[in-house]
Protein backbone atom coordinates (compact mmCIF):
# COMPACT_ATOMS: atom_id res chain seq x y z
CA UNK A 1 0.00 0.00 0.00
CA UNK A 2 1.12 3.49 -0.86
CA UNK A 3 1.85 5.78 2.07
CA UNK A 4 -0.20 9.00 1.91
CA UNK A 5 2.69 11.33 2.70
CA UNK A 6 5.65 9.36 1.40
CA UNK A 7 6.94 12.63 -0.05
CA UNK A 8 8.23 13.51 3.40
CA UNK A 9 9.63 10.14 4.36
CA UNK A 10 13.36 9.49 4.29
CA UNK A 11 14.42 7.45 1.27
CA UNK A 12 13.66 3.77 1.50
CA UNK A 13 13.63 1.19 -1.28
CA UNK A 14 10.32 1.90 -2.99
CA UNK A 15 9.39 5.46 -2.04
CA UNK A 16 12.30 7.74 -2.86
CA UNK A 17 12.07 11.53 -2.93
CA UNK A 18 10.90 12.96 -6.23
CA UNK A 19 14.07 15.04 -6.56
CA UNK A 20 16.37 12.01 -6.27
CA UNK A 21 14.31 9.96 -8.70
CA UNK A 22 14.22 12.89 -11.14
CA UNK A 23 18.02 13.21 -11.06
CA UNK A 24 18.36 9.50 -11.75
CA UNK A 25 15.83 9.47 -14.60
CA UNK A 26 17.33 12.54 -16.27
CA UNK A 27 20.78 10.98 -16.04
CA UNK A 28 19.42 7.79 -17.66
CA UNK A 29 17.55 9.71 -20.37
CA UNK A 30 20.42 11.98 -21.42
CA UNK A 31 22.82 9.03 -21.41
CA UNK A 32 20.48 7.07 -23.70
CA UNK A 33 20.13 10.07 -26.03
CA UNK A 34 23.90 10.52 -26.40
CA UNK A 35 24.51 6.77 -26.84
CA UNK A 36 22.28 6.49 -29.90
CA UNK A 37 18.82 5.39 -28.71
CA UNK A 38 15.70 6.54 -30.54
CA UNK A 39 13.12 8.73 -28.82
CA UNK A 40 10.53 6.02 -28.22
CA UNK A 41 13.12 3.86 -26.42
CA UNK A 42 14.09 6.73 -24.11
CA UNK A 43 10.45 7.45 -23.27
CA UNK A 44 9.64 3.79 -22.57
CA UNK A 45 12.72 3.22 -20.44
CA UNK A 46 12.09 6.28 -18.28
CA UNK A 47 8.40 5.45 -17.86
CA UNK A 48 9.20 1.85 -16.99
CA UNK A 49 11.55 2.97 -14.21
CA UNK A 50 9.24 5.71 -12.86
CA UNK A 51 6.26 3.31 -12.83
CA UNK A 52 8.20 0.86 -10.71
CA UNK A 53 8.79 3.65 -8.15
CA UNK A 54 5.05 4.60 -8.21
CA UNK A 55 5.53 7.96 -9.92
CA UNK A 56 3.88 9.20 -13.09
CA UNK A 57 6.39 10.67 -15.57
CA UNK A 58 5.75 13.15 -18.41
CA UNK A 59 8.60 13.87 -20.79
CA UNK A 60 9.83 16.32 -23.42
CA UNK A 61 12.76 14.78 -25.30
CA UNK A 62 14.97 16.97 -27.47
CA UNK A 63 18.25 16.34 -29.22
CA UNK A 64 20.19 18.46 -26.72
CA UNK A 65 18.04 18.31 -23.57
CA UNK A 66 15.48 16.23 -21.65
CA UNK A 67 12.66 17.80 -19.63
CA UNK A 68 10.97 15.56 -17.05
CA UNK A 69 7.96 16.11 -14.81
CA UNK A 70 7.21 13.62 -12.01
CA UNK A 71 3.85 13.39 -10.27
CA UNK A 72 3.19 11.44 -7.06
CA UNK A 73 -0.07 9.95 -5.81
CA UNK A 74 -1.03 13.22 -4.05
CA UNK A 75 -0.82 15.15 -7.29
CA UNK A 76 2.38 16.98 -6.26
CA UNK A 77 4.65 17.70 -9.23
CA UNK A 78 8.41 17.99 -9.46
CA UNK A 79 9.95 19.17 -12.76
CA UNK A 80 13.58 19.33 -13.85
CA UNK A 81 15.65 19.73 -17.01
CA UNK A 82 19.04 18.40 -18.09
CA UNK A 83 21.22 19.09 -21.11
CA UNK A 84 22.72 16.14 -22.97
CA UNK A 85 26.47 15.70 -23.32
CA UNK A 86 28.52 15.01 -26.42
CA UNK A 87 26.75 12.64 -28.85
CA UNK A 88 28.76 9.50 -29.61
CA UNK A 89 27.45 6.02 -30.35
CA UNK A 90 27.91 3.56 -27.50
CA UNK A 91 25.71 0.47 -27.73
CA UNK A 92 27.20 -1.07 -24.58
CA UNK A 93 25.45 1.63 -22.57
CA UNK A 94 22.25 1.16 -24.59
CA UNK A 95 22.25 -2.56 -23.87
CA UNK A 96 23.23 -2.11 -20.21
CA UNK A 97 20.50 0.44 -19.48
CA UNK A 98 17.87 -1.76 -21.10
CA UNK A 99 18.85 -4.62 -18.78
CA UNK A 100 19.07 -2.25 -15.83
CA UNK A 101 15.51 -0.98 -16.34
CA UNK A 102 14.15 -4.53 -16.18
CA UNK A 103 16.24 -5.26 -13.09
CA UNK A 104 14.68 -2.21 -11.39
CA UNK A 105 11.20 -3.56 -12.20
CA UNK A 106 11.88 -7.20 -11.31
CA UNK A 107 14.25 -6.90 -8.36
CA UNK A 108 13.18 -3.51 -6.92
CA UNK A 109 16.58 -1.82 -7.02
CA UNK A 110 17.05 1.34 -4.93
CA UNK A 111 18.16 4.70 -6.37
CA UNK A 112 21.68 4.27 -4.97
CA UNK A 113 22.03 0.81 -6.54
CA UNK A 114 20.87 2.18 -9.89
CA UNK A 115 23.35 5.08 -9.77
CA UNK A 116 26.11 2.56 -9.02
CA UNK A 117 25.03 0.48 -12.04
CA UNK A 118 25.11 3.55 -14.33
CA UNK A 119 28.58 4.41 -12.98
CA UNK A 120 29.68 0.88 -13.85
CA UNK A 121 28.17 1.13 -17.38
CA UNK A 122 29.91 4.46 -18.03
CA UNK A 123 33.24 2.98 -16.96
CA UNK A 124 32.90 -0.07 -19.27
CA UNK A 125 35.95 -0.37 -21.55
CA UNK A 126 35.80 0.40 -25.27
CA UNK A 127 37.35 -1.92 -27.82
CA UNK A 128 41.17 -1.45 -27.98
CA UNK A 129 42.07 1.34 -30.40
CA UNK A 130 44.07 -0.92 -32.72
CA UNK A 131 41.19 -3.42 -32.97
CA UNK A 132 38.81 -0.60 -33.91
CA UNK A 133 41.21 0.81 -36.53
CA UNK A 134 41.89 -2.59 -38.12
CA UNK A 135 38.29 -3.85 -38.16
CA UNK A 136 36.88 -0.59 -39.53
CA UNK A 137 39.59 -0.56 -42.20
CA UNK A 138 38.62 -4.12 -43.07
CA UNK A 139 35.05 -2.86 -43.37
CA UNK A 140 36.28 -0.16 -45.79
CA UNK A 141 38.01 -2.80 -47.91
CA UNK A 142 34.80 -4.88 -47.84
CA UNK A 143 32.76 -1.91 -49.08
CA UNK A 144 35.27 -1.51 -51.91
CA UNK A 145 34.92 -5.21 -52.85
CA UNK A 146 31.12 -4.96 -52.74
CA UNK A 147 31.29 -1.96 -55.12
CA UNK A 148 33.35 -4.04 -57.55
CA UNK A 149 36.94 -3.37 -56.44
CA UNK A 150 39.97 -5.64 -56.95
CA UNK A 151 42.86 -6.37 -54.57
CA UNK A 152 44.84 -3.11 -55.23
CA UNK A 153 41.67 -1.02 -54.78
CA UNK A 154 40.87 -2.87 -51.58
CA UNK A 155 44.37 -2.25 -50.23
CA UNK A 156 44.04 1.46 -50.88
CA UNK A 157 40.55 1.56 -49.34
CA UNK A 158 41.96 -0.25 -46.29
CA UNK A 159 44.85 2.21 -45.87
CA UNK A 160 42.66 5.23 -46.55
CA UNK A 161 40.06 4.16 -43.97
CA UNK A 162 42.82 3.50 -41.44
CA UNK A 163 44.31 6.99 -41.92
CA UNK A 164 40.90 8.67 -42.02
CA UNK A 165 39.65 6.99 -38.84
CA UNK A 166 42.93 7.81 -37.06
CA UNK A 167 42.56 11.48 -38.03
CA UNK A 168 38.95 11.43 -36.87
CA UNK A 169 39.80 9.92 -33.48
CA UNK A 170 42.55 12.50 -32.95
CA UNK A 171 40.34 15.47 -33.90
CA UNK A 172 37.44 14.19 -31.76
CA UNK A 173 39.86 13.80 -28.84
CA UNK A 174 40.84 17.48 -29.22
CA UNK A 175 37.07 18.29 -29.24
CA UNK A 176 36.84 20.18 -32.53
CA UNK A 177 33.44 20.88 -34.07
CA UNK A 178 31.71 17.57 -35.00
CA UNK A 179 31.26 18.47 -38.66
CA UNK A 180 34.82 19.78 -38.95
CA UNK A 181 36.07 16.41 -37.62
CA UNK A 182 34.06 14.62 -40.32
CA UNK A 183 35.32 16.97 -43.03
CA UNK A 184 38.99 16.56 -42.04
CA UNK A 185 38.65 12.76 -41.78
CA UNK A 186 36.94 12.56 -45.17
CA UNK A 187 39.64 14.77 -46.72
CA UNK A 188 42.47 12.67 -45.23
CA UNK A 189 40.90 9.36 -46.29
CA UNK A 190 40.20 10.44 -49.86
CA UNK A 191 43.70 11.96 -50.20
CA UNK A 192 45.20 8.55 -49.43
CA UNK A 193 42.72 6.75 -51.73
CA UNK A 194 43.38 9.24 -54.54
CA UNK A 195 47.10 8.50 -54.28
CA UNK A 196 46.33 5.07 -55.74
CA UNK A 197 45.03 6.66 -58.94
CA UNK A 198 47.92 9.11 -59.17
CA UNK A 199 50.41 6.25 -58.89
CA UNK A 200 48.39 4.26 -61.43
CA UNK A 201 47.94 1.25 -59.11
CA UNK A 202 44.18 1.40 -58.42
CA UNK A 203 41.46 1.61 -61.08
CA UNK A 204 39.28 4.78 -60.88
CA UNK A 205 36.30 2.80 -62.22
CA UNK A 206 36.33 0.56 -59.15
CA UNK A 207 35.09 3.10 -56.60
CA UNK A 208 38.02 2.80 -54.17
CA UNK A 209 37.86 6.58 -53.84
CA UNK A 210 34.29 6.81 -52.57
CA UNK A 211 34.30 3.62 -50.49
CA UNK A 212 37.28 4.98 -48.51
CA UNK A 213 35.01 7.55 -46.81
CA UNK A 214 32.04 5.24 -46.15
CA UNK A 215 33.14 4.66 -42.54
CA UNK A 216 31.91 8.20 -41.84
CA UNK A 217 28.30 7.68 -43.01
CA UNK A 218 25.84 8.89 -40.34
CA UNK A 219 24.08 5.53 -39.94
CA UNK A 220 22.67 6.09 -36.45
CA UNK A 221 21.28 9.63 -37.08
CA UNK A 222 19.63 8.59 -40.36
CA UNK A 223 18.10 5.30 -39.16
CA UNK A 224 16.96 6.85 -35.86
CA UNK A 225 15.54 9.79 -37.80
CA UNK A 226 13.26 7.54 -39.83
CA UNK A 227 12.26 5.39 -36.87
CA UNK A 228 11.36 8.55 -34.90
CA UNK A 229 9.28 9.81 -37.84
CA UNK A 230 7.44 6.47 -38.05
CA UNK A 231 6.75 6.53 -34.29
CA UNK A 232 5.25 10.03 -34.61
CA UNK A 233 8.11 11.89 -32.90
CA UNK A 234 8.30 14.20 -35.91
CA UNK A 235 10.33 16.94 -34.22
CA UNK A 236 13.26 14.82 -33.06
CA UNK A 237 13.04 12.88 -36.34
CA UNK A 238 13.55 16.04 -38.38
CA UNK A 239 16.38 17.24 -36.14
CA UNK A 240 18.20 13.92 -36.43
CA UNK A 241 17.66 13.89 -40.20
CA UNK A 242 19.14 17.39 -40.61
CA UNK A 243 22.09 16.37 -38.45
CA UNK A 244 22.65 13.35 -40.72
CA UNK A 245 22.38 15.54 -43.82
CA UNK A 246 25.01 17.99 -42.55
CA UNK A 247 27.37 15.09 -41.78
CA UNK A 248 26.82 13.74 -45.34
CA UNK A 249 27.51 17.22 -46.68
CA UNK A 250 30.77 17.40 -44.69
CA UNK A 251 31.82 14.03 -46.17
CA UNK A 252 31.06 15.27 -49.70
CA UNK A 253 33.01 18.48 -49.04
CA UNK A 254 36.07 16.45 -47.95
CA UNK A 255 35.83 14.33 -51.13
CA UNK A 256 35.53 17.47 -53.27
CA UNK A 257 38.55 19.06 -51.59
CA UNK A 258 40.80 16.13 -52.41
CA UNK A 259 39.37 15.90 -55.95
CA UNK A 260 40.42 19.54 -56.29
CA UNK A 261 43.92 18.71 -54.98
CA UNK A 262 44.35 15.88 -57.49
CA UNK A 263 42.59 17.82 -60.32
CA UNK A 264 40.35 14.79 -60.99
CA UNK B 1 47.16 -9.90 -60.49
CA UNK B 2 43.44 -9.21 -60.47
CA UNK B 3 41.14 -10.88 -58.00
CA UNK B 4 38.38 -11.30 -60.57
CA UNK B 5 40.83 -12.97 -62.92
CA UNK B 6 41.99 -15.32 -60.16
CA UNK B 7 38.42 -16.22 -59.29
CA UNK B 8 37.49 -16.70 -62.95
CA UNK B 9 40.46 -18.94 -63.67
CA UNK B 10 39.76 -20.88 -60.48
CA UNK B 11 36.24 -21.55 -61.67
CA UNK B 12 37.40 -22.39 -65.20
CA UNK B 13 39.56 -25.15 -63.74
CA UNK B 14 36.70 -26.28 -61.54
CA UNK B 15 34.28 -26.27 -64.46
CA UNK B 16 36.38 -29.01 -66.00
CA UNK B 17 37.30 -30.88 -62.83
CA UNK B 18 34.25 -30.52 -60.63
CA UNK B 19 31.53 -29.69 -63.10
CA UNK B 20 30.79 -26.17 -61.78
CA UNK B 21 28.26 -24.63 -64.14
CA UNK B 22 27.96 -20.90 -64.91
CA UNK B 23 24.81 -20.79 -62.73
CA UNK B 24 26.76 -22.21 -59.80
CA UNK B 25 29.48 -19.64 -60.53
CA UNK B 26 26.93 -16.82 -60.11
CA UNK B 27 25.79 -18.31 -56.83
CA UNK B 28 29.34 -18.54 -55.56
CA UNK B 29 29.89 -14.85 -56.37
CA UNK B 30 26.76 -14.02 -54.35
CA UNK B 31 28.02 -16.21 -51.51
CA UNK B 32 31.30 -14.29 -51.56
CA UNK B 33 29.37 -11.08 -50.90
CA UNK B 34 28.02 -12.69 -47.72
CA UNK B 35 31.56 -12.57 -46.30
CA UNK B 36 32.21 -8.94 -47.26
CA UNK B 37 28.85 -7.74 -45.90
CA UNK B 38 29.65 -9.56 -42.67
CA UNK B 39 33.05 -7.85 -42.36
CA UNK B 40 31.50 -4.44 -43.07
CA UNK B 41 28.82 -4.98 -40.40
CA UNK B 42 31.46 -6.14 -37.88
CA UNK B 43 33.56 -3.02 -38.56
CA UNK B 44 30.65 -0.73 -37.78
CA UNK B 45 29.68 -2.82 -34.76
CA UNK B 46 33.14 -2.17 -33.31
CA UNK B 47 32.84 1.52 -34.17
CA UNK B 48 29.54 1.67 -32.25
CA UNK B 49 31.12 -0.19 -29.29
CA UNK B 50 28.62 -3.07 -29.13
CA UNK B 51 28.81 -5.66 -26.30
CA UNK B 52 31.43 -8.28 -27.16
CA UNK B 53 28.93 -11.16 -26.89
CA UNK B 54 26.92 -9.75 -29.83
CA UNK B 55 29.79 -9.05 -32.25
CA UNK B 56 29.84 -12.41 -34.09
CA UNK B 57 26.04 -12.44 -34.41
CA UNK B 58 26.02 -8.91 -35.88
CA UNK B 59 28.54 -9.99 -38.53
CA UNK B 60 26.35 -12.99 -39.33
CA UNK B 61 23.22 -10.82 -39.47
CA UNK B 62 24.89 -8.32 -41.82
CA UNK B 63 25.95 -11.23 -44.03
CA UNK B 64 22.43 -12.69 -44.12
CA UNK B 65 20.94 -9.29 -45.00
CA UNK B 66 23.45 -8.79 -47.81
CA UNK B 67 22.85 -12.35 -49.04
CA UNK B 68 19.09 -11.70 -49.19
CA UNK B 69 19.60 -8.45 -51.09
CA UNK B 70 22.00 -9.83 -53.70
CA UNK B 71 19.96 -13.02 -54.18
CA UNK B 72 16.83 -10.96 -54.86
CA UNK B 73 18.75 -8.68 -57.27
CA UNK B 74 19.84 -11.89 -59.05
CA UNK B 75 16.15 -12.76 -59.45
CA UNK B 76 15.41 -9.35 -60.95
CA UNK B 77 14.20 -7.32 -57.95
CA UNK B 78 14.77 -3.57 -58.30
CA UNK B 79 17.50 -1.57 -56.53
CA UNK B 80 14.91 -0.37 -54.00
CA UNK B 81 12.87 -3.55 -53.39
CA UNK B 82 15.89 -5.80 -52.77
CA UNK B 83 17.36 -3.70 -49.90
CA UNK B 84 13.84 -3.37 -48.49
CA UNK B 85 13.45 -7.15 -48.26
CA UNK B 86 17.01 -7.51 -46.94
CA UNK B 87 16.37 -5.02 -44.15
CA UNK B 88 13.04 -6.68 -43.28
CA UNK B 89 14.92 -9.97 -42.83
CA UNK B 90 17.45 -8.19 -40.59
CA UNK B 91 14.65 -6.60 -38.55
CA UNK B 92 12.86 -9.93 -38.06
CA UNK B 93 16.02 -11.82 -37.06
CA UNK B 94 17.09 -9.04 -34.69
CA UNK B 95 13.94 -9.67 -32.61
CA UNK B 96 14.93 -13.30 -32.04
CA UNK B 97 18.56 -12.35 -31.38
CA UNK B 98 17.44 -9.68 -28.89
CA UNK B 99 15.73 -12.44 -26.88
CA UNK B 100 18.65 -14.80 -27.18
CA UNK B 101 21.32 -12.29 -26.07
CA UNK B 102 19.17 -10.02 -23.83
CA UNK B 103 20.15 -6.92 -25.80
CA UNK B 104 17.80 -4.43 -27.50
CA UNK B 105 17.22 -4.99 -31.27
CA UNK B 106 18.83 -1.69 -32.47
CA UNK B 107 22.20 -2.98 -31.24
CA UNK B 108 21.83 -5.75 -33.84
CA UNK B 109 20.04 -4.07 -36.72
CA UNK B 110 21.82 -0.70 -37.00
CA UNK B 111 25.34 -2.08 -37.68
CA UNK B 112 23.90 -4.88 -39.85
CA UNK B 113 22.06 -2.38 -42.09
CA UNK B 114 25.14 -0.25 -42.85
CA UNK B 115 26.60 -2.51 -45.62
CA UNK B 116 23.43 -1.85 -47.65
CA UNK B 117 23.77 1.96 -47.58
CA UNK B 118 23.95 3.17 -51.23
CA UNK B 119 27.35 4.88 -51.08
CA UNK B 120 28.16 4.61 -54.78
CA UNK B 121 24.79 6.06 -55.87
CA UNK B 122 25.32 8.98 -53.46
CA UNK B 123 28.79 9.58 -54.91
CA UNK B 124 27.45 9.59 -58.49
CA UNK B 125 24.70 12.00 -57.45
CA UNK B 126 27.29 14.32 -55.93
CA UNK B 127 29.47 14.27 -59.07
CA UNK B 128 26.40 14.98 -61.20
CA UNK B 129 25.41 17.92 -59.01
CA UNK B 130 28.87 19.45 -59.41
CA UNK B 131 28.50 19.20 -63.19
CA UNK B 132 25.03 20.76 -62.98
CA UNK B 133 26.48 23.75 -61.11
CA UNK B 134 28.78 24.32 -64.15
CA UNK B 135 27.92 25.56 -67.65
CA UNK B 136 24.17 25.03 -68.45
CA UNK B 137 24.86 25.32 -72.21
CA UNK B 138 27.00 22.15 -72.19
CA UNK B 139 25.74 19.63 -74.79
CA UNK B 140 25.25 16.82 -72.28
CA UNK B 141 23.49 18.96 -69.64
CA UNK B 142 20.08 17.27 -69.97
CA UNK B 143 21.67 13.82 -69.86
CA UNK B 144 23.62 14.68 -66.68
CA UNK B 145 20.42 16.08 -65.16
CA UNK B 146 18.54 12.83 -65.83
CA UNK B 147 21.30 10.70 -64.36
CA UNK B 148 21.64 12.92 -61.28
CA UNK B 149 17.92 12.94 -60.51
CA UNK B 150 17.82 9.17 -61.00
CA UNK B 151 20.78 8.55 -58.67
CA UNK B 152 19.50 11.02 -56.07
CA UNK B 153 16.04 9.45 -55.95
CA UNK B 154 17.61 5.99 -55.67
CA UNK B 155 19.65 7.15 -52.65
CA UNK B 156 16.59 8.65 -50.99
CA UNK B 157 14.34 5.66 -51.61
CA UNK B 158 16.93 3.04 -50.67
CA UNK B 159 17.65 4.76 -47.34
CA UNK B 160 13.93 5.12 -46.68
CA UNK B 161 13.26 1.48 -47.55
CA UNK B 162 16.10 0.36 -45.25
CA UNK B 163 14.69 2.33 -42.32
CA UNK B 164 11.08 1.26 -42.95
CA UNK B 165 11.92 -2.37 -43.74
CA UNK B 166 13.78 -2.88 -40.49
CA UNK B 167 10.96 -1.63 -38.24
CA UNK B 168 8.15 -3.43 -40.11
CA UNK B 169 8.56 -6.68 -38.12
CA UNK B 170 8.28 -4.67 -34.89
CA UNK B 171 5.25 -2.71 -36.15
CA UNK B 172 3.49 -5.91 -37.21
CA UNK B 173 4.00 -7.54 -33.82
CA UNK B 174 2.51 -4.42 -32.14
CA UNK B 175 4.29 -4.89 -28.86
CA UNK B 176 5.70 -2.09 -26.76
CA UNK B 177 8.87 -4.03 -25.95
CA UNK B 178 10.49 -7.06 -27.58
CA UNK B 179 10.81 -8.53 -24.09
CA UNK B 180 7.06 -9.19 -24.21
CA UNK B 181 7.35 -11.10 -27.49
CA UNK B 182 7.37 -14.86 -27.62
CA UNK B 183 8.39 -16.54 -30.84
CA UNK B 184 5.12 -18.53 -30.89
CA UNK B 185 2.92 -15.45 -30.48
CA UNK B 186 4.90 -13.30 -32.90
CA UNK B 187 1.92 -12.49 -35.08
CA UNK B 188 -0.82 -12.50 -32.49
CA UNK B 189 -1.95 -9.17 -31.14
CA UNK B 190 -1.09 -7.99 -27.63
CA UNK B 191 -3.04 -5.24 -25.97
CA UNK B 192 -0.91 -3.13 -23.68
Amino acid sequence: MRNANHFNLEENSNHPEAKDLCTLLLRTGTLLMTSGANTERIRKTIQRISDSFDYKAELVINHRSVLLSLENSNGEIYTSLKRTGHHGANFRILSGISRMSWMIVDEKWTIAETHAEIDRLEALPHFPRMVVLLLVSLAGASFCRLAGGEIPDMLFAFTATFVGLFVRQETVKRSFNTYLCVFVASFAASLVAGLGYKLGIADPGNHGFVTSVLFLIPGIPLINSFSDLIDGNIQTGIIRGINGLIISFAIALGLLASMFVYQM
Amino acid sequence: MQLQYLINSFFEINTVLLGITPQLHDWLLIAEKFIWCGFAAAGFAVLFNVPVRTLALIALLGGVGGLTKFTLIHFGFSDVMAPFCGSAVIGLLSIFLAHYKHTPPPVFYIPALIPMVPGVFAYRMMLGMIKLVGNPQAPDYAQVMNATVNNGLKVLFIIMSLAVGVVIPMLVTRSSSVKDLKASSLFSRRDE
